[in-house]
């Protein structure tokens, strides 16, 4: 998978290292703004207040 | 890996390193969820409740000090009704105090007070429970310490005009997350049958989970007015 993304990179060795990172970095901004926030409340991880078992819809 | 001739084994090879990558992307997926939910909720939570906080502190100073003779009780629902102050937590520590225990307010990293289920009392009432909800990890984490407060330490809420200080009685360390008694006006799990000035923390434990809660109660010792250099009471100091 990894090997055919680079494959089909343009450029040598080095530019496709640096696009690399470029894709890198906009794979992780795209978890850290959209994908994570999004997933985060649908994970029993964080809720902290006592309630009716309705803290789902709320 | 040359495409010249794919044979059988060497296609079954190229599905294998495929599913390892795609495993590999996954365990990077979750450690960078990690990362997220630890650290950059924090300094995003942080930062807002940086900027919210100074906002009321302005608006505050901008209404004229503390005693101007107005029972002023700095109610602003919207941006804030005062500051927390936990010296167990920490010397310096403060939290913002928001309506509402949804998400959205608690992601601010701010500590929000009970509407629901049971309503919180506000500090300056009569009688009741003034009820708080903050986050234990991610968000501002501003209860993450909330296993420091032991029996017998001060919680000081500082409203525009008042400093309220509250003395803990009593800690239960886990508890239901269905366990809404604990927010009663009267909070009789914690052992007290009259109505009294109560104050109570809760947020999520063990930490890095949700399965139980922490709870902490406290009593209003005194009131102390604020003064024009905002003076923090003996117990901040």
């Amino acid at each position: 998978m990894y090997g055919w993304i680079w494959r089909h990179l343009p450029g040598n060795a080095w530019v496709r290292a640096l696009i690399s990172l470029v894709l890198a970095l906009i794979v992780v901004y795209v978890l850290f703004q959209y994908v994570f926030p999004w997933a985060e409340p649908l994970l029993p991880f964080n809720d902290v207040t006592v309630d009716n078992g309705m803290a789902a819809v709320r | 890996m040359s495409t010249s001739k794919p044979s059988g084994r060497r296609r079954a090879a190229s599905v294998i390193s495929v599913i390892g990558e795609l495993l590999i992307t996954g365990g990077l997926v979750l450690a960078l969820f990690v990362v997220y939910s630890l650290w950059w909720t924090n300094v995003l939570a942080d930062r807002h409740a940086a900027k919210a906080s100074q906002k009321v502190r302005q608006q505050w100073a901008q209404d004229g000090g503390g005693n101007n003779g107005t029972p002023a009780l700095g109610l602003d629902t919207k941006d804030g009704i005062g500051f927390l102050h936990v010296p167990a937590m920490g010397r310096n520590y403060q939290v913002l105090v928001k309506k509402g225990t949804s998400t959205k307010v608690l992601n601010e990293g701010v500590a929000g007070y009970y509407t629901d289920p049971t309503p919180a009392a506000m500090p300056w009432d009569k009688t009741g429970n003034f009820t708080l909800a903050a986050h234990r990890d991610g968000h501002g984490a501003k209860f993450h310490n909330i296993n420091k407060i032991h029996t017998g330490d001060a919680v000081v809420f500082e409203s525009k005009d008042t400093w309220y200080v509250y003395k803990v009685y009593k800690v239960l360390d886990q508890t239901s997350k269905y366990d809404v008694a604990v927010t009663d006006q009267v909070p009789k799990e914690s052992g007290r049958t009259k109505p009294g000035r109560y104050i109570t923390l809760t947020t999520c434990t063990p930490v890095y989970t949700s399965r139980y809660r922490y709870v902490v109660w406290g009593e209003l010792v005194r009131t102390q007015k604020v003064d024009a250099q905002r003076t923090p009471p003996p117990e901040l100091r």
